[in-house]
């Protein structure tokens, strides 16, 4: 016996390629949603917003110190329980039999990657100088304004790297979606290795898998992270060409 | 009276199996701490076919979830051994996981490790040899030091995202707190699922505060060992 049968591993990685798609459509909501609510959780403990701040740092806390794997199954566990009391206490007639697994793992990842995301953002925005938004406060911008303006754009360019490599980590938490019984690519290489004891063909199928969608995303964030630093000395260059110009310059 | 009975009883039963998490914790932190330094002098010095070696097998350990790598070494292996008439099917379940985490963890740990030790910069090195030092002497006594004081964050980091990734152990059967876990709603017939999980969470949480609390202690006491020196 060969030790590993490559015409069967071969064979079987269009199956394994079906799991593909919920992979990433898993890690792609997650990391847009887990930005918004990053966002916000950011700029409520930025600004110190009475309760949410402290609300917030112990939900940070929480996600960062428990496994995804048990957030998944407080999750799943939770919310037909949550359900059931919501449905003794209004009357409603919630079934959590009819959530779609799917759902349940948009839900809990984008949970878990919004408290990563904060940090991020947080620290980013930590890093654009004060005096960027009093500038932006001195021509009469809102907070608001400026923040989308001035601030939030440099922000993300600073956040770039950090949020490329929680995408990258959100791929392969994909992985342990299994939790709530959603079949993507490990759980696929898993019943096809499960069925004929191809154990070290199929999970190095998955592995390969997962390799290629990480290193795919990495020359995709090299890429775009160079397109945008790019941008930004070109108009640095313009800027100073522009402030030359001007005749009435301090 | 009863429900706080309940969950001071889970409590207890689930924490009965912490040692084993912590076990594997510490093993496999000191294991990946060996590995990650060798890895890290590797990349750092450039040792030409070596340094192909480290950079293929640090992307493959970044770039694959833990879960595949842990059953790469737990089916896989095995099977790969047997072809050439070793037998390693008996040996306990417990080294394999040890394995794996401690392969997985060594690559991350090797990029802090490296991190730091460009950190401390090369002029220390410069100073070890103008007082006659070897490479091995002045990377034990003078770089490496200084460098576990500056990498003592990330390392935190390290430490706790090892004590989660542990969490994936059960998946091969090991009774961890993960598997205590499963054994209890075995025998509870899968009631209670949530408070159970809910406990669990607990037990990790109180368990990451304690080791960053160590760490920035740590943190803390070394540093200040630092300020004094430079002023004398």
């Amino acid at each position: 016996m060969p030790i590993i049968n490559f015409e069967f591993a071969i064979q079987e990685i269009p199956a394994v390629l079906k799991g593909v798609p919920i992979t990433l459509a898993i890690a792609v909501v997650a990391m847009v949603f887990g930005l918004i609510f990053g966002l916000l959780i950011a700029l409520c403990r930025i600004y110190r917003v009475p309760i949410l701040n402290r609300l917030f740092i112990i939900y940070i806390s929480f996600i960062r110190g428990t496994p995804l794997l048990v957030q998944l199954y407080v999750f799943f566990y939770g919310v037909p329980v949550l359900l059931d009391k919501m449905n003794q206490s209004f009357g409603t007639a919630y079934n959590a039999d009819h959530i779609s697994p799917l759902l349940y793992a948009f839900i809990a990842f984008t949970i878990n990657v919004s408290a990563y995301q904060a940090e991020i953002m947080r620290a980013s925005l930590n890093a654009v100088q004060i005096g960027q938004m009093e500038a932006a406060h001195s021509v009469g911008m809102t907070t608001f304004q400026a923040l989308k303006r001035i601030v939030l754009p440099q922000a993300f360019l600073v956040a770039l790297p950090n949020l490329g490599n929680t995408f990258i980590g959100l791929i392969k938490a994909t992985s342990l979606a299994f939790a709530v019984k959603v079949v993507e690519v490990m759980a696929l290489a898993k019943i096809i290795a499960n069925d004929g004891y191809h154990f070290l063909e199929m999970y190095l199928v998955a592995a390969l898998i997962y390799w290629l969608i990480c290193w795919l995303l990495e020359v995709l964030f090299t890429f775009v992270e160079e397109k945008m630093r790019n941008k930004e000395i070109k108009q640095k260059k313009m800027n100073t060409t522009i402030s030359k110009d001007l005749p009435l310059r301090v | 009276m009863s429900v706080m009975n309940d969950w001071f009883s889970l409590f207890i039963q689930v924490l009965d199996k912490l040692p084993i998490t912590l076990f594997m914790l510490l093993i496999s932190l000191v294991c990946s701490l060996v590995l990650g330094v060798a890895i890290a002098i590797v990349r750092i010095k450039r040792f030409t076919v070596l340094y192909q070696i480290a950079t293929f097998y640090l992307s493959f350990c970044r770039s694959t979830p833990l879960l595949v790598q842990l059953f790469l070494v737990y089916f896989g292996l095995p099977q790969l051994l047997l072809a050439f008439q070793i037998d390693i099917n008996s040996l306990d379940r417990m080294i394999f996981v040890l394995i794996s985490l401690s392969l997985h963890n060594a690559a991350y740990l090797s990029e802090v490790v490296r991190s730091a030790y460009l950190a401390v910069g090369e002029d220390q090195f410069e100073a070890a040899y103008s007082v006659g030092m070897t490479y091995t002497q002045a990377l034990w006594r003078v770089v490496l030091p200084q460098a576990f004081v500056l990498s003592l964050p990330n390392l935190g980091n390290n430490i706790i995202e090892l004590l989660k990734d542990t969490s994936l152990a059960f998946t091969i059967g090991i009774i961890d707190i993960m598997g205590q876990v499963r054994i209890i709603l075995g025998n509870n017939h899968g009631i209670g699922m949530f408070e159970i999980y809910v406990v669990i969470s607990l037990i990790y949480w109180g368990t990451c505060i304690l080791i960053e609390m160590v760490i920035s202690t740590l943190e803390k006491v070394l540093k200040k060992g630092k300020v004094s020196l430079s002023k004398s």
